[in-house]
C-alpha cells in the first residue's frame, strides 16, 4: 500500500494539522510516513497545503507532483492540484467557495459539504476533522481508531476532553460521503 | 526514549538529539526555516535534567563567539542557523578552525543570495565546503536526507569534531528541516564531568591548574614560520580526514547507464524519479555524497568509467557540479539541473532534465 495524498485550502483551515493527524495516525499503525509542509508565511488567508505520503514501503520523495488523492478546499487549490491527480485517484472537495467545478472523468469526485455540516453542528473548528472523516471513508488509509490512538498520544491531556468532538466530527464526515 | 519510534520535524530531532548526545551548550539566534531547534530546546527545558546550556544569544555573531568561548573549553557546544544568518557567523568559524576547536554548526539552508527567501535551498555548497570564511580551512560537512539522519548527525557531528579537533557542519536544507518523519532517537548519554574533559581535552582552557602549562587558546600568531607550521598541521589534520571519514550512499548503480548525483533532500526526488526512469526502462542510479566535505571523489571516478552520462541535481546553479566533475574528468558528459532562490523540483521534472540531456 502506498496513497500519495495532497491537502490544500486557505490558511486557517486546518490543512496542516489534518495532515500531522493523518501522519499520527500512520505512525500508530505503523506505517512509512512523511508529512511535508508548504510552510511560510501562510497564515489565515494565505494559500496551504501539505503533502502526506503513507506507506508500507520506505519513502523515497517527500516531494510530489502527481497524487492518488487530493483533499481541496478552496478554488485556488482546487485550479493547481486537479490535474495533479492521478488517472484512478480521487478528489475530495468542498463545494462551499468553489466557482468552478471540477471536470475530469478519469477520477473519482466526491464533494463533501464539510462547510455547511459545520454550520449545523455550530463548530466551526471541526471542519477539518469532518474533512479527515471524509477522506479516511474514501480511501480507508488509517483505521479511525488509529487516528483517535494519535489524537490521544499528542494533544496534551487537558484538551483530551475535546477528543469525542473530534471523533464524532470524524464519524459526521464519514456520513457526508455514506449520503452521496 | 529506548526505540520508541516518533514522528517529528527534522529540527525538532536536531534539538531532541542534541540533549539526548549530552551537548553543554546551545547558542542560537531564530531564523526560518530553522527556528524550531530553539523553540523545541526551550520547550524541553534539557537546563533542569541534563544541566546542558541553552540560550538565546542576541545575535547570530553573538551566538558563534558564544560556541567559540565554550569550545575552548572543551565543552561540546553547537549552534545553528539559516543561510544569512550563518553568512554571520564566518567570521566566528573560521577562528574555531583556526583554534583547532570541536564545535556543531548546523545550517538549514534557504534561498538567498540575501535575505532571499525562507524556502528550501542547497546554494551555501561553496560556503560550506569551500571555506565561507577566510583562510586555509575545512569544516568536516555532513548532508543528511532524512529525520533520521538529522538527529543522528548530531552525534556523528560532535563525534568527528572532537576525534579531529574540527568544527563540523551539518547543511541540512528547508525541506530537511521542515518535513516531518519517523525517527528513532539515541539513548540519553550523560554530559561529561569537568574531570572527564580534563582529561580527554588536555588542550581545553579549563582554569588554571598548579604544575600544568597553561593551555592558550587562540587563532593569532604574528610569527608567520610559526603560522605556516599551524597549516601544514591543519592540513595534515584535513589529510586523515579525507582519508577515514568520506561517507556517501549508492542507489541502483549496478546497472545503471546514467548517473544522478544529488544530496540532501534532493536526492530522495531523485530516487522518486529512477524508480519513474526505470518503469519506463531508463537505467539510471544515484549516488548521494554524505559528506560534502571529505568529497566522495573515488567512488566516483570508479563510476565515470560505467556510465555514459551524469546528471547533478542541486538546489542551487551548479555548485557541487564542480566537485562532480573533478572526479569524474572530461570522459563524459556531466549536466547540470538545478532550481533556485527556494523553488523545488519535482521528481517528474529531474526526470524531464535527464531524458532532455541524454535520452531524447
Amino acid at each position: 500500500m502506498k496513497e500519495e495524498i495532497v491537502i490544500a485550502g486557505f490558511g486557517g483551515q486546518g490543512v496542516l494539522s489534518m495532515g500531522k493527524i493523518l501522519a499520527y495516525a500512520a505512525l500508530m499503525e505503523d506505517l512509512e510516513v512523511t508529512w511535508m509542509p508548504s510552510y511560510g508565511p501562510e497564515q489565515r488567508g494565505g494559500t496551504a497545503n501539505v503533502t502526506v505520503i503513507v506507506s508500507d514501503d520506505e519513502i523515497s520523495s517527500p516531494i510530489l507532483d502527481k497524487f492518488d488523492t487530493a483533499v481541496i478546499l478552496n478554488q485556488q487549490s482546487l485550479d493547481k492540484f486537479l490535474p495533479a491527480i492521478k488517472p484512478g485517484g480521487t478528489l475530495i472537495y468542498d463545494p462551499y467557495g468553489i466557482h468552478h467545478k471540477p471536470e475530469r472523468d478519469d477520477i473519482t469526485i466526491i464533494p463533501v459539504n464539510a462547510m455547511e455540516a459545520t454550520f449545523e453542528i455550530g463548530n466551526a473548528k471541526t471542519y477539518n476533522m469532518l474533512l479527515l472523516g471524509a477522506l479516511l471513508k474514501a480511501r480507508p488509509i488509517v483505521s479511525v481508531d488509529a487516528v483517535m490512538r494519535g489524537l490521544k498520544k499528542t494533544l496534551p491531556s487537558r484538551h483530551h476532553h475535546l477528543l469525542e468532538v473530534n471523533e464524532k466530527a470524524i464519524h459526521r464526515g464519514m456520513d457526508l460521503v455514506a449520503g452521496k | 526514549m529506548g526505540k520508541e519510534v516518533k514522528l517529528m520535524k527534522g529540527n525538532e530531532a536536531i534539538a531532541h538529539a542534541a540533549i539526548l548526545y549530552g551537548v553543554d551548550g546551545y547558542f542560537g539566534y531564530p531564523i526560518t526555516p530553522q527556528s524550531e531547534v530553539l523553540e523545541t530546546l526551550e520547550a524541553l527545558m534539557p537546563w533542569e535534567t541534563t544541566g546542558m546550556v541553552v540560550l538565546q544569544a542576541e545575535s547570530e555573531v553573538a551566538a558563534i563567539n558564544m560556541v567559540y568561548g565554550g569550545a575552548a573549553t572543551g565543552k561540546a557546544v553547537m549552534t545553528s542557523s539559516s543561510s544569512p544568518g550563518v553568512s554571520l557567523k564566518q567570521e566566528g568559524i573560521s577562528y574555531i578552525a583556526a583554534c583547532e576547536l570541536p564545535a556543531l554548526i548546523v545550517n538549514v539552508m534557504r534561498g538567498g543570495p540575501g535575505l532571499g527567501t525562507i524556502h528550501p535551498s542547497q546554494a551555501d555548497y561553496f560556503q560550506a565546503v569551500k571555506g565561507g570564511g577566510h583562510g586555509d580551512y575545512h569544516l568536516i560537512v555532513l548532508s543528511p536526507k532524512s529525520v533520521q539522519e538529522m538527529a543522528d548527525f548530531v552525534g556523528l557531528g560532535f563525534d568527528l569534531a572532537f576525534k579531529y579537533r574540527t568544527p563540523a557542519m551539518i547543511l541540512a536544507d528547508g525541506v530537511v528541516g521542515q518535513m516531518m518523519e519517523k525517527v528513532v532517537l539515541p539513548e540519553q548519554r550523560k554530559r561529561r564531568t569537568d574531570a572527564e574533559i580534563a582529561e580527554q581535552c588536555p588542550w581545553a582552557a579549563t582554569g588554571n591548574k598548579r604544575g600544568r602549562k597553561p593551555n592558550v587558546v587562540t587563532s593569532l600568531e604574528m610569527d608567520s614560520p610559526k603560522m605556516e607550521l599551524n597549516n601544514i598541521r591543519f592540513q595534515e589534520t584535513y589529510r586523515r580526514i579525507a582519508e577515514n571519514e568520506v561517507r556517501y550512499e549508492e542507489y541502483m548503480t549496478e546497472d545503471a547507464d546514467y548517473l544522478m548525483v544529488a544530496f540532501g533532500s534532493v536526492a530522495r526526488i531523485c530516487q522518486k524519479a529512477i524508480e519513474d526512469a526505470r518503469a519506463q526502462g531508463i537505467k539510471v542510479g544515484l549516488l548521494r555524497p554524505i559528506t560534502l566535505w571529505p568529497f566522495p571523489t573515488k567512488p566516483l571516478e570508479a563510476l565515470s568509467k560505467r556510465v555514459k552520462g551524469v546528471l547533478v541535481v542541486e538546489l542551487n546553479a551548479g555548485q557541487m557540479i564542480e566537485d562532480v566533475k573533478l572526479a569524474m574528468g572530461n570522459q563524459i558528459p556531466i549536466k547540470h539541473f538545478g532550481r533556485m532562490g527556494g523553488i523545488v523540483p519535482n521528481p517528474s521534472e529531474v526526470l524531464e532534465a535527464l531524458k532532455r540531456d541524454f535520452i531524447d
